[in-house]
């Protein structure tokens, strides 16, 4: 936990803290009317005063976040799974992943709440449709990208179908999958606000960015736009730490020793034939 | 073990792709225990050959007989290392050892216990929990021919398992391989280019002639075991070396 963690941590809050110097310095220098434009203080400020409202609609704009993510991640992973096996397969999906980004969400919205009404599954599909596709591409492209040769010698070893499938491809999946994980994260928040923004029923954030903006509170706007980025920015980074944890061959020369495992170290004397 | 059935045959074997012939009908038997190095030019069908030894290509015609047994086109009972170490890099030293077990039925401790005792017998010890990324080139070709020995089979196909490393890493591998293998009395089929290197290794060398590749040339390597680095210019080792770049290069190498 040394100078290198410290730089990780303090270099990117000092690039937040010069966005936020410089959004200061832009409306003081135009001297920009607050009603037009809050500076970050007043911003903020909204946010501070109105926290007991805002607190729990964060919170569930949070969640159409992390169920639609994991709805869209599982959902992606398995159609890239499904599509790496059989050509066919591939062939016949692909050209429906790539049609479902061409629809544009924000039009795709309305139609989906009224088939699934106002409550969370509206949302939760939304995101999963903007999260579904990266991590379906990503996770592809990870399969197809094997290398050829170690899968020759895993089959050289005898190792059947299924096992070359469990032992190899899927643990090579693992990078490009949190790849298309951490491109969906940023994204994911955004097809939350819209599903909101769509069925707006006045219980959540966009509801109440909407309600904010017809009564000309400018700081209150532009306050819950940081908070929404604030949920987009806290998901990326728990995507982030999740990747260190699951993929610890990138950052650590070595393995982590768990407690159970020190009784392997202990076992290499007896037992080898000569 | 009367009449002692060779550890490999393969008998006239051949193999061309899209019409262009690669492999030219080949036979060549390996003694259990001995260690042969094929030797050729690239593009000579080295590696052909090597993977219908593996199982893993189909020839044309002929057979594969490994301990006597059909082995053509059938994957699974050689111990097979390239010049790639092909380590998973997902997987520590002593993970990277028991993939074999982990590929055909599951690893046990047992497996675990004998993979980490062949890593101490062979200087891995201290690096069982590395990631192969944490390793040198050199570090990663040994763990590859771990892995290899510990899927129990005797029978080893190393295709230029060397040839990416320096010339000092490379010695030194040479001796350590020569080493595991005077413990372990495996068989070697070893592919090079190295001619000097073949000579160090092999207790017997195949010369194969350009595309498409047959052997033109045979001969035994009379030097004694355990090799040193002095045999490099005994005078067997020399009139080897002559012949087989004789052959090679069609002219008389004095």
């Amino acid at each position: 936990m040394s100078r290198s963690t410290s730089r990780a941590i303090l270099i990117p809050l000092a690039s937040v803290a010069l966005v936020f110097l410089a959004w200061a310095l832009i409306i003081r220098l135009f001297a920009v009317d607050s009603f037009v434009a809050p500076s970050p203080l007043e911003a903020l400020g909204a946010v501070r005063e109105d926290w007991g409202v805002l607190w729990p609609l964060a919170l569930r704009t949070l969640e159409e976040t992390v169920y639609g993510f994991a709805a869209g991640a599982a959902l992606g992973f398995v159609l890239a799974v499904l599509m790496s096996q059989a050509r066919l397969v591939r062939d016949l999906v692909y050209p429906v992943l790539v049609g479902s980004q061409a629809v544009p969400i924000i039009a795709i919205a309305a139609p989906l709440v009224i088939l699934l009404g106002f409550g969370i599954l509206p949302k939760i599909v939304i995101v999963a449709w903007i999260v579904f596709f990266p991590v379906a591409v990503s996770v592809l492209d990870g399969l197809a990208r094997v290398d050829g040769d170690l899968l020759a010698l895993a089959r050289a070893m005898g190792g059947s179908r299924w096992r070359v499938f469990r032992v190899i491809r899927l643990p090579a999946t693992v990078g490009p999958l949190f790849s298309g994980l951490k491109i969906g994260a940023t994204y994911a928040v955004t097809g939350a606000v819209i599903g909101e923004l769509v069925a707006s029923t006045g219980g959540s954030l966009a509801g109440y960015q909407r309600q904010a903006n017809s009564s000309l509170d400018t700081a209150a706007v532009w306050g819950s736009t940081l908070l929404m980025t604030a949920i987009g920015i806290g998901w990326f980074l728990l995507v982030v730490g999740a990747e260190r944890l699951a993929t610890p061959w990138r950052t650590r020369s070595t393995r982590r020793r768990l407690g159970f495992g020190a009784s392997r170290r202990t076992t290499t004397d007896p037992g080898d034939a000569p | 073990m009367a009449a002692t059935t060779p550890k490999l045959v393969v008998e006239r074997a051949s193999r061309a792709f899209d019409d262009a012939p690669a492999l030219a009908p080949t036979s060549l038997a390996v003694a259990a225990g001995e260690f042969v190095s094929l030797v050729g030019p690239s593009g000579c069908g080295k590696s052909t050959l090597f993977n219908v030894v593996s199982g893993l290509l189909a020839p044309d015609a002929g057979r594969v007989l490994i301990d006597g047994a059909d082995a053509t086109g059938r994957p699974g009972s050689v111990g097979y290392m390239l010049q790639k170490d092909l380590l998973a890099p997902w997987r520590t030293v002593l993970g990277n050892i028991v993939l074999g077990a982990a590929l055909t039925r599951g690893v046990t401790a047992a497996d675990r216990a004998e993979a980490a005792a062949l890593a101490v017998r062979h200087g891995l010890g201290g690096y069982l929990d590395h990631y192969p990324h944490a390793l040198s080139g050199g570090m990663r070709q040994r763990v590859a021919l771990l892995r290899t020995l510990a899927t129990g089979r005797d029978l080893l196909l190393l295709d230029e398992p060397f040839g990416a490393l320096d010339a000092q890493t490379r010695l030194g591998m040479q001796r350590w391989l020569l080493e595991v293998r005077a413990q372990t009395g495996s068989t070697v089929l070893f592919i090079t280019h190295d001619v000097d290197e073949a000579i160090f290794l092999s207790d017997r060398i195949l010369v194969m002639g350009p595309r498409p590749g047959a052997i033109v040339d045979e001969l035994a390597v009379d030097l004694p075991r355990p090799r040193t680095l002095a045999m490099a210019t005994a005078p067997a080792a020399v009139e080897a070396k002559r012949r087989i770049l004789a052959t090679l290069h069609g002219e008389a190498a004095t």
